[in-house]
């Protein structure tokens, strides 16, 4: 306390603050800092530097001591992130233990997290595509949640911006569900998911199946040299940090761009309480903050201040933030905080064999994963019994088949002489949810974390349209996949519960109506203009494309918005 | 003898599993340190016989030159559950009878055993292969792993 006594308010005091490092804090970090504002970026977990960091990036498999399967102990101790594809021994200490951070589930939700510098941008699926205005207009077209406030033509040039500096690999493939941006080669499909984007296309217009765009440097520009970062060498061990910046994130692109400009402080170990908001003068002043270390209160002072803290979090933090102007939560007059959370559907995934093209095979990795088949259900009408779509992602890989059998001589030859079997393919669906009040997450009234915080209780479920829509994709796949005469298809439903899409959204919703929103046009909140929400809370509706990309241009806009007011004096 | 047994009795006594694995200045210990199951050097002599049974020395390294049998006791040891730990040490103790024997005879046991769909079997084997297909002999000689491929050919003729 000492230490907190001689620091002095000022030394405490800067022109913004950022909450959260991860993808979208990140994007904010960058653009503050370039915008020479002094920023302060509070990271509840712990420092991790770009390569220093990664500690098992360059392991082989025989120098994991499980092999990369993680102890049954650990498993056992952790069954909601042992859940997550990722998380395996080269990645679980990017990932939040099941006992670090406790919540209620009052519905059974996987809630995967990552507290560290960069955040889940060190984990993330990198796969990135715009959202267009069939996105943008489905809530006022198809009566669900509020009209966004805003549409593709807002975002078209802060894609650009993000694109060029993040670097997306993709195909220019002119599609109106999908625009194009500022893309870097993107990776080709294989023979077989060619052949499956032909025969499909042929069969089915209106149906694409195109190469996934992600954030991987299949070509980089000078832009991505300057953050020394070079060419994706294909590894596919993203999860443990890349030495060769070949994705983005934020450890290798935004922090440490912005830690160039000389403006940024980034604080980790800042366990962040609430936002505080002065009376007086009618706006937020700084942000309360536990040092997980000391487990000391220390408060921070700027002008504006950034809440990125991941989706559920940032609800989190705006719903601890309470004072007699806002006893429900920060800026929630409407009622609305916290409500209307909604994810991604990614519970069925459907997969076959293919007989031909066996003189081919393929070689290397493929960093975009394969495929992608955007949106075309409901699309440009509404013709089924549930609302919205799904898109999905498609590829094809050539089996490789060892015989284990027996003991011996001849299984030893049998494991050193694989075989080359059928093509195997899969699908996952990606379907949009919709937001409802009745998906939501609010603060246990008793409950607490290890800070002192309130735990959250989390209340987010599935509902009739998507199994409806579940179903329709599951027919869908399966019918398209035997008129490409795929055989021995599955059908699988995952019983998997809402968060393990990693996609949860929403709580702190855009709208034109501060009445039934909490944020405005440039992520502002309605009646607390100088903090602004851009992280995966902000969003009205979930669309079916992955929403990182869509952060990022949120971000940078809002940015760009808030400096001009400042300027102008109005926060 | 009487001294290792009277060893072993003062770690019994002492009540650590953790003590007894993590001594290394008694012959008895394993050579590789074990957290949650208890077994000696004797038993770590005897799944060296049965690994290399199921993957034996030929015109290349066996399982037991790669010290698979210490792989398989790692993952027994960290990965398996409580049960499938009890299955293991169970079939080990039953394999006694196999200690010093010929090759053939250990592999006529296990064969044996597979056809009974024995647990233990399952568990000796799947480790084994495991450790095989992902030692670093195999994975630098054999079936070459590359942790930087640099490139991806999704359309590759395969020349007959």
């Amino acid at each position: 306390m000492i230490n907190l006594n001689i620091d002095s308010q000022k030394n405490r005091t800067y022109d913004a603050i950022v909450i959260g490092s991860g993808i979208s804090g990140g994007w904010a970090a960058k653009e503050l800092c370039e915008k020479g504002l002094k920023t302060l970026v509070l990271e509840r977990g712990r420092d991790v530097q770009h390569i220093k960091d990664y500690p098992t990036t360059n392991m082989y498999p025989w120098e994991f001591e499980h092999r990369n399967e993680l102890p049954y102990s650990v498993q056992q101790e952790n069954p909601i992130v042992n859940r997550c594809y990722a998380f395996h021994e080269d990645s679980e200490h990017f990932f939040v233990k099941d006992q670090e951070h406790p919540y209620v589930q009052q519905k059974p939700f996987d809630w995967i997290r990552g507290y560290q510098v960069g955040g889940k941008s060190l984990l993330w699926a990198r796969q990135t595509q715009r959202w267009s205005d069939f996105d943008f207009e489905g809530p006022a077209r198809d009566g669900f949640a509020v009209d966004w406030p805003i549409r593709y033509s807002d975002l078209t040039r802060w894609y650009d911006h993000v694109e060029r500096f993040a670097g997306i690999a993709g195909d220019k493939d002119g599609l109106e569900e999908l625009p194009d941006g500022e893309f870097l080669p993107g990776y080709p499909l294989n023979i077989v998911e060619k052949y499956f984007k032909e025969k499909i296309e042929k069969q089915y217009p209106g149906r694409k199946v195109i190469s996934a765009r992600c954030a991987h440097l299949s070509k980089p520009n000078q832009i991505h040299f300057d953050q020394g970062r070079v060419q994706c060498q294909h590894r596919k061990l993203c999860q443990r940090g890349c030495p060769f910046g070949g994705y983005f994130s934020s450890n290798s692109s935004t922090l440490p761009w912005a830690q160039k400009t000389g403006n940024l402080t980034l604080r980790p170990h800042s366990v962040v309480h609430s936002i505080l908001y002065d009376e007086e003068k009618g706006k937020a002043i700084g942000v309360r903050v536990i040092d997980n270390e000391s487990k000391n209160e220390i408060d921070f002072y700027a002008k504006i201040i950034f809440l990125n803290a991941a989706a559920i979090n940032s609800n989190l933090v705006l719903l601890n933030s309470k004072s007699s102007r806002f006893p429900a939560g920060l800026g929630n007059d409407s009622g609305t905080l916290g409500k209307y959370v909604a994810f991604h559907n990614y519970s069925a995934r459907i997969s076959a064999e293919f007989g031909d093209y066996l003189d081919y095979t393929t070689d290397g990795k493929n960093p975009a994963g394969g495929g992608y088949i955007p949106r075309f259900r409901n699309l440009k009408r509404q013709e089924t019994d549930f609302l919205r779509g799904y898109a999905a992602g498609f590829s094809a890989y050539r089996i490789s088949h060892t015989e284990q059998s027996g003991i011996g001589v001849d299984l030893k030859n049998n494991i050193l002489n694989p075989k080359l079997g059928n093509w195997g393919v899969g699908s996952h669906m990606m379907g949009e949810t919709i937001p409802k009040e009745t998906n939501f997450v609010e603060l246990d009234p008793s409950l607490t974390d290890q800070w002192g915080i309130p735990q959250l209780r989390i209340s987010v479920d599935y509902d009739e349209n998507d199994r409806k829509m579940k179903k329709d994709y599951l027919d869908t796949m399966e019918e398209m996949f035997t008129s490409a005469g795929f055989i021995n298809i599955r059908r699988n439903e995952s019983s998997q519960a809402p968060g393990l899409d990693i996609h949860e959204m929403g709580g702190v919703r855009m709208g034109l109506d501060p009445k039934t929103s909490m944020l405005n046009k440039w992520n502002q909140i309605h009646s607390c203009p100088n903090v602004f929400v851009t992280d995966g809370a902000s969003m009205t509706s979930t669309s079916t494309q992955n929403p990182s990309l869509t952060y990022m241009a949120l971000t940078a806009r809002a940015v760009d918005y808030a400096f001009a007011e400042l300027k102008k004096g109005n926060l | 003898m009487n001294r290792r047994n009277a060893i072993k009795q003062l770690f019994v006594v002492a009540g650590g599993i953790m003590i007894a694995s993590s001594c290394d200045f008694t012959p008895t210990a394993t050579s590789i340190q074990l957290n949650h199951i208890k077994l000696f050097r004797a038993d770590e002599d005897l799944l060296g016989q049965l690994v290399e049974a199921i993957i034996p020395k030929s015109d290349s390294p066996g399982a037991k030159e790669l010290k698979l049998h210490l792989f398989v006791m790692k993952m027994v040891d960290d990965c398996a559950s409580p049960a499938d730990q009890q299955f293991f040490l169970d079939g080990l103790k039953l394999a006694e009878k196999m200690r010093d024997q010929p090759i053939e005879n250990v592999q006529r046991y296990l064969l044996d055993l597979s056809e009974k769909q024995d647990v233990f079997f399952k568990l000796l084997k799947g480790r084994t292969i495991q450790g095989y297909k992902n030692s670093e002999y195999i994975m630098k000689n054999k079936l070459v792993y590359e942790l930087v491929p640099g490139r991806y050919n999704g359309s590759v003729k395969i020349e007959a």
